[in-house]
């Protein structure tokens, strides 16, 4: 067929009827002229049944209608052309009465059975075609993300499936107006959750089957589809909550070792400080033990600080154009003894970068602490470099390096590695968390490289922008 | 305190600072203080000096200081008390599982860890035990298995008054819920925490004043113990 669907038998679009009826003619033409040459084998009264494929034929893809008037064409045609008297609608013999007479009963009865059978098949193609429009519509509903955004692809299928011009569903109960009908989506337990909007002008049939077969499964299927975000958005705040909860549970836990440390060197220094037999060695010692307690407890609660911050989302940077030299030359002097084993070099021509200096220095500062604890008392080499639109700061350690099983680890607060050999476990675990913090909050990235046994290369990455002034030179 | 030899005691924490502390600390309550900063240290000095007590961190660079007190029970009897800075129950129990008498947390007051020390200190020295323990108008004639309160007769029952005694036998000593129920009930008992419980909220009913105990301290989690 031109439209390329195929004609079915018992089912589907019934054909058009002006190729029923000419092929009716046709058949019952045909059939007639096929009794001539077997009238000489048999007699022409038993000859009827030759008319019944075309009536079977008919009937099953036109109708009933068109298959008892082709009973009765058949039936005119058998007693024109083959009863006697031959060429005449009139009967001589009583026998040929009785023949006609069950022709045309046998004629009745296969068009109707005929016909049952492709109206029978036909409401089974169109249950078939609502089961497939409901999974169609479900796959449209509920694969998607959000239910809101895909309510327009789930109209249109519908239009589609339905030969709608038209047709929508927005969210919650909408009123009808004059030119569009408002037709309630009602979930199981019977509230409206949408509404589906379609022309008003629709034949009364398809409003019928809309009403009768797609509302029903369509508002059950939204219903699901928003009870599925429900859940989704629920799922997302229980994982978000329960992230905040494991850093808080780590908090504590930091808190409690690594505040209570130096606090305890500071309370029993400061009791020891107090009894009567102390050397003066001795009190030169408990006095240093208590300042340098004291430093490792305000390094301490700066790193916490500036942690909160960042997980508080209060670092917004406050960009200039900065120096990368510049920084790692404070943040290495920040180390204070260890400075002397931190190798900084720097390709000519860096530019400078748009970002928040003292946020870079803190990131910085923790990075190269990190290195020196863990590069085994060897240098750690710094180079500055620029690669297209990127600036990049490598810091090189020789120290063990990182497993790879650590290393999705090691940025996260309170993570601390398996400390080099022999050396006493000093971090607070939280300096790398607060390098990448501060890095990604000044459009950087952070990634490490790390062979065990030779050592780990932490990459920093900073946009350059086009406008950057370079530095000469230093 | 026989002064002949000042009793030694093992101090082992990798903070130098709180090593140095504790050695002025402990000299000034008349021990003499054995510094170790590492497990491995702590275990060798113990071998070969032969320490009347032990102060054990449980956080140690190389390992663990529960697993301290285990190889120390192994061959030794003296009293240990782990300095956790890590305030969980876990892990306080796992150390007095493993073999030490008491447990005290970051930071401390000096003057608690000296008194804990000398109460461990007295089990091990089997010091005579008094038929009549008096404390703060409570008195205990173990003899006579009487009991009197500001002068007058409390009645205890024959398992409050065990568990009373077992507890005021170990002043000052923290007693584990399972030390507690093995030793006034029986082997099988270790577990019933909630029997122990119910004994000793009777006990206190009988003889702590109403503003709070005096007598039975609790240790949440732990144990109880008798106050010093």
């Amino acid at each position: 067929m031109s439209n390329g669907s195929k004609l079915r038998a018992f089912g589907g679009e019934r054909p058009p009827m002006w190729l029923g009826i000419a092929l009716a003619a046709l058949a019952v033409a045909v059939a007639t002229a096929v009794i001539y040459p077997l009238k000489s084998v048999a007699p022409a009264v038993s000859l009827s049944v030759v008319y019944l494929p075309a009536v079977l034929l008919v009937s099953a893809y036109w109708g009933l209608g068109l298959g008892l008037a082709t009973s009765l064409a058949s039936a005119a045609a058998f007693n024109f052309f083959h009863i006697p008297p031959v060429g005449r609608f009139t009967i001589s013999d009583a026998r040929n009465w009785v023949a006609l007479a069950a022709f045309v009963a046998v004629a009745v009865v296969v068009s109707t059975v005929a016909d049952l059978a492709r109206s029978r098949t036909a409401e089974a193609e169109r249950r078939r075609e609502e089961a497939d429009l409901a999974a169609g519509l479900a796959r449209e509903l509920l694969a998607g993300a959000q239910t809101g955004e895909v309510l327009g692809s789930t109209a249109r299928r519908l239009a589609e499936a339905m030969t709608l011009p038209s047709a929508a569903i927005e969210l919650g109960a909408v009123p009808p107006e004059p030119r569009r009908l408002a037709m309630g989506l009602r979930g199981p337990d019977g509230a409206q959750v949408a509404t589906l909007l379609v022309p008003s002008h629709l034949p009364a049939e398809t409003i019928e089957r809309l009403q009768d077969h797609v509302v029903g499964p369509l508002g059950a299927l939204v219903a699901i589809a928003l009870h599925r975000d429900a859940v989704q958005a629920e799922a997302v705040e229980t994982a978000a909550l329960r992230r905040s909860d494991d850093v808080k549970t780590a908090l504590l836990r930091a808190v409690s070792h690594d505040l209570r440390t130096p606090l305890t060197a500071i309370l029993a220094a400061g009791h020891a400080l107090g009894t009567d037999s102390l050397s003066a060695d001795e009190r030169t010692e408990l006095s240093s033990g208590v300042v340098d307690a004291a430093g490792r407890l305000a390094t301490l609660v700066d790193k916490l600080l500036d942690l909160s911050k960042l997980q508080a989302g209060s670092a917004v940077p406050r960009p200039d154009w900065v120096s990368l030299e510049e920084v790692l030359l404070v943040a290495r002097e920040s180390l204070g003894a260890g400075a002397s084993d931190v190798k900084l070099t720097v390709d000519p021509g860096i530019p400078d970068v748009r970002a928040d200096a003292a946020q870079l220095e803190r990131a910085f500062a923790n990075l190269l602490e990190n290195a020196r604890r863990y590069s085994a008392g060897q240098q750690v080499a710094v180079q500055i470099r620029r690669s297209d639109a990127r600036v990049l700061v490598r810091v090189v350690d020789r120290g063990p390096g990182i497993d790879p099983s650590e290393r999705e680890r090691i940025f996260e607060p309170f993570y601390r590695g398996h400390e080099a050999a022999g050396e006493p476990w000093t971090g607070s675990g939280l300096g790398l968390a607060i390098a990448k913090g501060f890095i990604e909050a000044n459009g950087g990235t952070i990634s490490v490289e790390s062979l065990p046994g030779q050592g780990t290369s932490f990459v920093v990455s900073l946009p350059v922008h086009e406008t950057a002034p370079v530095q000469a030179g230093v | 305190m026989n002064t002949t030899a000042r009793p030694k005691v093992l101090v082992c924490d990798d903070e130098v600072q709180i090593l140095r502390a504790l050695r002025v600390i402990l000299r000034d309550a008349g021990f003499e203080s054995l510094p170790a900063s590492t497990a491995e240290e702590a275990l060798d000095v113990a071998a070969v000096q032969h320490p009347d007590a032990g102060i054990i961190d449980l956080v140690l660079p190389d390992g663990d200081g529960v697993e301290v007190c285990r190889r120390l029970r192994e061959w030794s009897d003296m009293p240990l008390i782990v300095l956790s800075a890590v305030g969980d129950e876990d892990a306080k129990v796992r150390a007095l599982a493993a073999g030490a008498d008491d447990y005290i947390t970051k930071p401390f007051g000096p003057r608690e860890l000296v008194a804990r020390l000398n109460a461990n200190l007295r089990r091990v020295r089997h010091e005579p035990e008094a038929t009549v323990i008096s404390s703060d108008g409570l008195e205990l004639d173990l003899a006579r298995r009487i009991v009197k309160l500001n002068g007058n007769e409390v009645h205890l029952t024959p398992t409050e008054f065990d568990l009373l005694r077992r507890l005021a036998t170990n002043r000052g000593r923290l007693l584990t819920h399972r030390d507690l129920l093995e030793s006034v009930w029986g082997q099988g008992y270790a577990e019933d925490t909630q029997v122990l419980r119910a004994h000793i909220a009777n006990l206190r009913r009988k003889i702590e004043p109403p503003d709070g105990p005096r007598f039975i301290r609790t240790d949440p989690g732990v144990g109880y113990r008798f106050a010093d």
